[in-house]
């Protein structure tokens, strides 16, 4: 729920010394993506994309050293980032499950699915296996109603899923 | 009648015509062959006033939800004053049920590619965003390299072939949405296009007045985009001798069904995918023809028929014609996506509904109160029911909670409150 928003004043920041924000993503989008938008608040979604693809995470000292880079106030960035369901600010596994749960989904039989992969995992929607390997959320339609039940993998779509060739999936992955 | 020969699937291999499984992504020089970007040179032989004009001649409606005459936006414009003027193209597809534009954007991007050219000529637009949704990623690798390729054949950049358009070389680039339904709202849009929260904005000021960045915008459907490269190539006339027209006796100004549309079919369907038909085509013919039939042992009761946001069909309603009429002629509230999920005699309407009541408290943007609190208690009370532990009194408040939350009644800044109290 986009709309829920939590303490942050009160956060305390692990900082490291290693910036998130790498020297070859401030290089990219100085040379290609800030001249693409009239000013420069428009390029926050893709440097938190940038950001995240490269950690798998969105820490707040990344929060902060994006607004900084882009000259807004991390308060800014933040309420955006917290908005969009793809972000996380916390720690996800190597793979995020993300399991389609709308109605073409469900009539084809996504309920199997989910107690399948918490089971397997244990682990309910969104929760992090401890070994740090899998995330599973529950997301609504992910636009691939042809071949419910559907569910990505981190990047990849998995179509006509049911419990046997969903284990296969998550056997196959290294 | 049925379509002839596929338009906007041309080159997507899609029965009667062809096999799903023949579909594969076409290049630029894939798309040249088959006669591609002819109607991008003609259109830059044109004025662009003419351009607008065959559009509107055309009737050419929305193909994203709203049925909108695209011409008629596109007159909306407020004449050039030196400043950016862009293009949004909506890619944001999060419509449950929905899935059509992402059989364009997979296997013939640059036929949406020739029709957001065209649009940035006739319109006089510089610089278009292509919003895709984020969980489209490898549509949006494909998307990405056809960009690519379109610039290296000088349709877009410096010295593209269309000329200086708004006195600048015109630009495209993909804009990678990150997981919010109502960035599909055309002014939330633009908002995650400026970097902030997908909040829709109060209209008036509407887009191709004061738009992305304050600036003149026209926001555009991907499945509209691609139907301008046939409709300029053929005419208005050719495109309104398909579909099912003008309701008789109406008169010229009322919007008609002109045209054919992508549907997509999903649910216990035995072949679901995404199908081309004229405008009016019966469900029962999508249904038993195009996806030859339900599966065995699955019978028909009633059917989600342009995303969720629009309504259902029930089992009398089978042979409803799937034209802009359909919200009038059967008490729904439209056409939308065009996009069916059908609902089999086996799953309960108690837990659709509590499904898409979960869907609309999870995706509302939590900017007006009836949306955010009304769905998350609708969702609670009908998962209550579900569970067998309603009572009388449950019905009531659903009603009340659904009638305060919006169809009309305007409580709202966007339509998803208008989405999530139908199912009630």
């Amino acid at each position: 729920m986009a709309w829920i928003t939590k303490q942050s004043g009160t956060i305390q920041i692990d900082r490291r010394d290693e910036p998130y924000l790498t020297a070859e993503i401030r290089k990219d989008f100085e040379s290609r993506m800030f001249p693409r938008y009239p000013d420069k608040q428009a390029c926050t979604i893709p440097l938190l994309h940038a950001i995240q693809d490269l950690h798998n995470w969105l820490p707040y000292q990344a929060i902060e050293e994006a607004a900084d880079f882009l000259g807004l106030p991390a308060s800014t960035v933040l309420d955006t980032a917290t908005f969009y369901e793809e972000f996380f600010l916390e720690p996800r596994g190597k793979y995020t499950i993300w399991v389609c749960q709308s109605v073409s989904c469900e009539i084809m039989g996504n309920t199997k699915l989910v107690e399948k992969l918490s089971e397997k995992l244990g682990i309910g929607p969104h929760e992090t296996t401890e070994d740090g390997r899998f995330t599973l959320m529950n997301v609504e339609c992910i636009g691939a109603c042809g071949g419910a039940p559907c569910a990505l993998v981190n990047h990849k779509l998995h179509e006509n899923l049911t419990a046997d060739n969903v284990e296969q999936i998550l056997d196959g992955l290294d | 009648m049925p379509l002839e020969s596929p338009i906007l699937l041309k080159n997507i291999p899609t029965p009667p015509w062809g096999e799903f499984a023949d579909r594969k992504t076409l290049s630029y020089d894939d798309y040249v062959k088959a006669d591609g970007y002819k109607s991008l040179d003609q259109a830059i032989g044109m004025e662009p006033k003419d351009i607008v004009e065959i559009v509107k001649a055309a009737e050419l409606r929305g193909r994203g939800g709203a049925g909108f005459p695209a011409g008629m936006k596109w007159s909306f414009l407020p004449p050039q004053d030196g400043g950016q003027r862009f293009l949004a193209i909506n890619c944001d597809e999060s419509e449950p049920a929905t899935f059509k534009d992402q059989v364009l954007t997979e296997f013939d991007p640059h036929l949406i590619i020739e029709g957001i050219a065209i649009c940035m000529k006739a319109c006089q637009l510089d610089t278009a965003y292509y919003y895709i949704r984020g969980e489209y990623h490898h549509h949006r690798v494909i998307f990405e390299n056809a960009i690519a390729e379109a610039y290296a054949n000088g349709v877009f950049g410096e010295n593209s072939r269309m000329g200086k358009v708004n006195e600048r070389w015109p630009n495209l680039y993909l804009q990678r949405g990150a997981g919010a339904y109502i960035c599909g709202e055309e002014t939330a849009l633009l908002e995650s296009l400026e970097g902030k929260r997908g909040w829709p904005r109060i209209k008036p000021p509407f887009p191709a007045v004061a738009g992305a960045f304050g600036r003149p915008t026209i926001i555009n459907n991907v499945e509209t985009l691609s139907m301008v490269v046939p409709v300029l190539a053929n005419g208005a006339d050719w495109f309104k001798s398909m579909g099912v027209g003008r309701p008789e006796g109406a008169p010229p100004n009322v919007p008609a069904s002109f045209g054919p549309k992508l549907f997509g079919i999903s649910g216990p369907v035995q072949r679901p995918g995404v199908y081309e038909d004229n405008l009016g085509v019966t469900l029962k013919t999508l249904v038993e023809d195009h996806c030859k039939g339900m599966i065995p042992g699955k019978q028909f009761k009633a059917a989600f028929h342009g995303g969720i946001s629009m309504g259902v069909l029930d089992t009398t309603e089978y042979e409803a014609e799937m034209d802009f009429d359909i919200g009038k002629k059967y008490n729904n509230l439209g056409l939308g996506t065009a996009c069916a999920t059908i609902i089999p005699h086996d799953v309960s309407m108690v837990a659709m509904a509590r499904n898409c009541a979960r869907f609309y408290s999870h995706e509302s943007c939590g900017q007006c109160t009836p949306c955010r609190e009304g769905g998350n208690w609708l969702y609670k009370m009908l998962t209550r029911i579900e569970a067998g532990d309603g009572t009388m009194k449950d019905l009531d408040l659903l009603l009340e909670i659904a009638s305060s939350m919006g169809s009309m009644p305007g409580t709202t800044i966007c339509g998803l409150a208008d989405g999530a109290n139908w199912a009630v």
